[in-house]
Formats: C-alpha cells, sequence, structure tokens
C-alpha cells in the first residue's frame, strides 16, 4: 500500500503541479524497511511480553548518548511518517519493542541453571530480573561500542561497507569484559 | 561418553537459541542506524555473551555460597557490579524500581523487609516441617 502510494504521488507531480504535502525522500524504503521488521517486532514482543523492563535511558557513556540520538531521530522520522498514514501502526510499535529484552528471560534463566555448578542452586525472581537486566546493559553496550569502533574505522580512512565485522568486536571485547 | 555427548549437544541447542535471540536484536538496532552486520559479527557476540553468562552464573552461585546463602539474592546480583560505579548506578535504579513496583503491588510489605523475606522460602519450609 505505502510503495503504491507513493509510485501514485511521484506520476502525478510529473504530470503536472499539484499541490501535495513534502514528504520524507525516503519514505518508500523506509516503509519496505518496517514491512520486513513487522513480524520480527511481534516476535520480539510476544516472546519477550515483560513490560516490566524500562529501556536503558540512563547509560553511561557517550556512544550510548549517540545511540539515544539516533533513537530520537528515528522518534523525528516518526512524525514525518504519520502524513502517510498507513504505515503508522507499525512505526509506533517498532520502539515498544526495541525497549524488550536482547535476551529473553526463560532462556537466560535456562542458561544461568545450566553453568550452575551446584545443581540445588536456586535464584530469587528479583535477583533473576536483575541479572536480566545486567545482560540487557552488556549485550547494549557490546552493539554501541561495535558501533562506534566502525565509526572510528571510518574517520581514520578506512573503507567501510557499513557492515559490522568481527574484528570491531575482537577490538573492544577485552574492555568490555573488564568494565562488567 | 553418551553423557558429554548429550551435554555438549544441550549447550549447542543453547547456543542456536542465543544466537537467534541476539541475531533478531542486532538486526533491529541494525535497522535503526542504517548499519549493518555480518553473520560472523553476530556469531562472534553470541559465543562473547554465552561466556559472559556463564562466568556470571558461576560468580554468582560463589557469592551467594560465600554469603552461606543457598538461594542467590539481588545483593550478590549488585556485587557483579563492584567494579563499575556506573554499571553500579544503573541496576540500582532497577532494583529500586522493581522494589517499588512490587511494594505497590503488595502494599503492606515494607522494601527494607522485602528482600529478607524473600531470600528465605527454603528456610521457612524446614520451620514449618518443625513446628
Amino acid at each position: 500500500m505505502p510503495p503504491k502510494n507513493a509510485a501514485a504521488a511521484n506520476s502525478a507531480r510529473r504530470n503536472g503541479p499539484q499541490f501535495k504535502p513534502p514528504r520524507p525522500v525516503n519514505a518508500p524504503t523506509q516503509a519496505s524497511a518496517t514491512a520486513q521488521r513487522a513480524p520480527a517486532t511481534k516476535k520480539t514482543t510476544a516472546s519477550g511480553a515483560r513490560p516490566a523492563f524500562q529501556r536503558a535511558t540512563e547509560i553511561v557513556s557517550s556512544e550510548d548518548e549517540q545511540e539515544e540520538d539516533a533513537e530520537d531521530e528515528d522518534i523525528d522520522d516518526d512524525d514525518l511518517m504519520e502524513i502517510d498514514a498507513p504505515t503508522r501502526d507499525t512505526r509506533t510499535a517498532q520502539p515498544a519493542s526495541s525497549m524488550s529484552n536482547p535476551i529473553p528471560a526463560a532462556l537466560l534463566a535456562r542458561l544461568l541453571y545450566e553453568n550452575f555448578e551446584d545443581s540445588n542452586t536456586q535464584i530469587q525472581k528479583g535477583a533473576m530480573n536483575l541479572v536480566g537486566k545486567y545482560m540487557e546493559i552488556f549485550v547494549r553496550e557490546a552493539f554501541a561500542r561495535a558501533k562506534n569502533e566502525r565509526e572510528m574505522g571510518l574517520r581514520a580512512g578506512g573503507i567501510s561497507d557499513g557492515f559490522l565485522q568481527v574484528e570491531d568486536l575482537e577490538k573492544l571485547a577485552p574492555q568490555l569484559v573488564l568494565d562488567f | 561418553m553418551a553423557s558429554t555427548d548429550a551435554a555438549a549437544e544441550k549447550e549447542e541447542r543453547l547456543k542456536s537459541a542465543l544466537w537467534y535471540s541476539i541475531g533478531q536484536f542486532v538486526d533491529e538496532e541494525c535497522l535503526n542506524d542504517d548499519l549493518n552486520a555480518t553473520p560472523q559479527f553476530i556469531g562472534a557476540l553470541t559465543e562473547l555473551v554465552y561466556t559472559q553468562i556463564a562466568n556470571t552464573a558461576r560468580d554468582l552461585e560463589v557469592f551467594s555460597k560465600h554469603g552461606g546463602r543457598k538461594v542467590i539474592n539481588t545483593d550478590d546480583v549488585m556485587l557483579l557490579t563492584r567494579r563499575n560505579d556506573a554499571l553500579e548506578t544503573m541496576l540500582k535504579q532497577e532494583l529500586d524500581r522493581m522494589k517499588s513496583a512490587e511494594g505497590r503491588a503488595d502494599g503492606q510489605a515494607v522494601a527494607g523487609a522485602h528482600g529478607k523475606k524473600r531470600g528465605r522460602p527454603a528456610g521457612t519450609g524446614k520451620g514449618k516441617a518443625k513446628a
């Protein structure tokens, strides 16, 4: 539906001057991106249905501020996108899923229990939730640092195809593990 | 021999599940940032996170044993963050938020007494059996 809309707008513009409100240039590509994303978001929100988890807003380092900025820009995009109404639903659903935990709570609990040396060891529910938060911060931090590493590489004059590489992770892993 | 095979297979399955979750997360974040991640990156990140979880599990177990407990509580988790003040602040906030949410759920419980109370399910079970 949205691509068709955009195409119609383009052809109209070609035919003659007709009033159309300004729209973001990258709208069609974004729309297709959300279309791809839609099933994934549904899945993560369904499996990780844990409203108790807040988004990690107050974060430590500058990389995370960048991440936040990026998300703010995303929200701005949202506002623009609302001009073309049809995509609105999936767009508004998206920030909620980025709030959810990268590791589902059940999986994390299983992994912890598998790794206890003493099978009688137990863990409180509150402690479990806190470990979930801890691992969420760990994963987000790893991703943010990898992104930062990529940007630094780009600034140093390297060629980049916009792909996060294993080398980025290799560079950041030692410090990351020391920090956690 | 068969048991080690089974254990190895179980570990592989758990890693696959983790791989899937991490992959979902990375893909989503990448879309937000107009980036891409190689499958190798996701694999390596999975391995890193898996190792971190394994270490965390062992740490928590040892912490609670050292405290003379059989059940891991939130204090043990907070001890994980002892070398990173910023991380400690964040987890503290999360802990306070969780406690206040719980306090709202069952209003009569005092937040301070709460942690202790929940740490004792095994102990109180014995107490009841005696009485």
